[in-house]
């Protein structure tokens, strides 16, 4: 009877438990040793995702939509920076969206304003790195690429978690709809403050907090309904508050960070997982279910949404959460906040008398 | 030549045809979520699979 209990209370069936520490590898020391690396994502998943979704040119430019507007948005705050970049690097640039936002003409329209030039006049050599390689080159032909003065390189990159890319040699780096499916956002974001120069800026934009908790919560249920148990198949992602904290312990400077809803009606929610498909979106948890949804938990998970989240037409919403982020590489020339103790007045003796 | 139509777009044609049935199963999950337990509502869902089927069994 013993020994039965003990070979019950061993996991040795595990074959894959849902977060494995990665095996250990070189990299640049962000925090104490001792802390493991946890591997949420399958890489190579992502990977072949993408490039599927690259290899399907006309699907994958018909959802290019919600990546082109988050672009475009990363792009407009670079309007705020009055400065030339000679080299600028987009990391995980999925199909160049941040170079084709950056060429479009009039970036902030206005019409009390005369049309203004695109953002491209900003910037001299573009870097466009990504893993995939299909979905990179996807609108290489495009005219985008040359209509203005801006070089576009397009760089494959061997895995987005390690830049091959030397200490202080960007003047910016931007990074759109690509770090939620980072494992090691820290490190990421503590080798991307090593290629900025000095007082450079780092802005991105990712997914995070509640994005597509409708489909989250449909699939949570139905799957419940139906089989009795479920398996994760939206991703964890990161909070806004815990993005700051990362920002800092990367070593970044004058952080902004701050968080839009862009909200999206599907006929369905088949419609929706198509497109999520066609952008390279796909679930690439490593400890997902194998094997697609069955036909019955889709059919429930579709009645449950229009149920629960679903519009009065008919149609559904799916909430994709954006977090923008700016850091600053540290530079000796830049405001800081004083040291501690350092004020000569007493707020609260201010406050009152000015009352 | 005609487009080919993805399984998965047959699929949601089929279960567009079943609102009704949808709606009943969706408002049985719904109605008490946070005790949602393994075939709680198995009645209305064999009625909206019924319906799916019959739908994806006529012909277009």
């Amino acid at each position: 009877m013993r020994l039965n209990l003990a070979r019950v209370c061993r996991p040795q069936n595990l074959s894959r438990p849902l977060l494995a520490p990665t095996t250990p590898r070189r990299s640049y020391a962000f925090q104490a040793a001792g802390g493991p690396v946890f591997e949420v994502f399958n890489r190579r998943t992502k990977w072949l995702q993408k490039e599927r979704a690259g290899a399907d040119v006309e699907r994958s430019r018909e959802a290019d939509y919600l990546k082109d507007e988050i672009a475009s948005r990363v792009c407009e705050r670079l309007l705020d920076i009055k400065r030339h970049f000679p080299r600028v690097l987009d990391l995980g640039a999925n199909s160049c969206n941040i170079a084709r936002a950056l060429t479009q003409e009039n970036p902030d329209p206005d019409p009390a304003m005369p049309i203004s030039p695109p953002l491209s006049t900003k910037i001299t050599e573009l870097v466009a790195a990504d893993s995939s390689e299909t979905l990179l080159y996807r609108d290489a032909e495009l005219p985008f690429n040359t209509s203005t003065d801006m070089t576009i390189t397009r760089h494959v990159l061997a895995d987005e978690e390690s830049i091959p890319f030397g200490p202080a040699s960007f003047d910016m780096v931007l990074s759109s709809m690509s770090m939620h499916w980072v494992n090691d956002l820290p490190g990421v974001l503590a080798q991307i403050n090593n290629v900025l120069k000095p007082d450079c800026p780092f802005i991105g934009a990712m997914l995070g907090g509640d994005t597509l908790f409708e489909l989250r919560t449909s699939l949570q249920l139905a799957e419940q309904e139906r089989k009795g148990g479920m398996s994760p198949h939206v991703s964890p992602l990161a909070d806004t508050r815990d993005v700051g904290g990362l920002l800092q312990k990367a070593g970044f400077k004058m952080l902004t960070v701050d968080v839009e809803d862009i909200i999206v009606d599907y006929p369905d929610s088949f419609a929706l997982m198509q497109d999520l498909q066609a952008m390279g979106e796909n679930n690439a948890i490593l400890g997902r279910e194998m094997g697609g949804l069955s036909r019955d938990v889709l059919i429930a998970a579709d009645a449950i949404y229009h149920e629960l989240h679903g519009n009065e037409d008919g149609t559904i919403p799916a909430t994709f959460r954006i977090i923008h982020m700016i850091g600053w590489h540290e530079s000796a020339d830049q405001a800081k906040p004083l040291p501690r103790g350092s004020g000569d007045i007493n707020l609260k003796d201010f406050f009152e008398k000015t009352k | 030549m005609q487009p080919k139509t993805r399984p998965i777009q047959r699929f949601a044609q089929a279960v567009g045809k079943c609102t009704p049935e949808a709606t009943l199963y969706g408002k049985c999950v719904v109605a008490d979520y946070n005790s949602i337990h393994k075939d709680k509502c198995a009645k209305e869902f064999l009625k909206l699979k019924d319906c799916y089927l019959a739908a994806a069994k006529a012909p277009k």
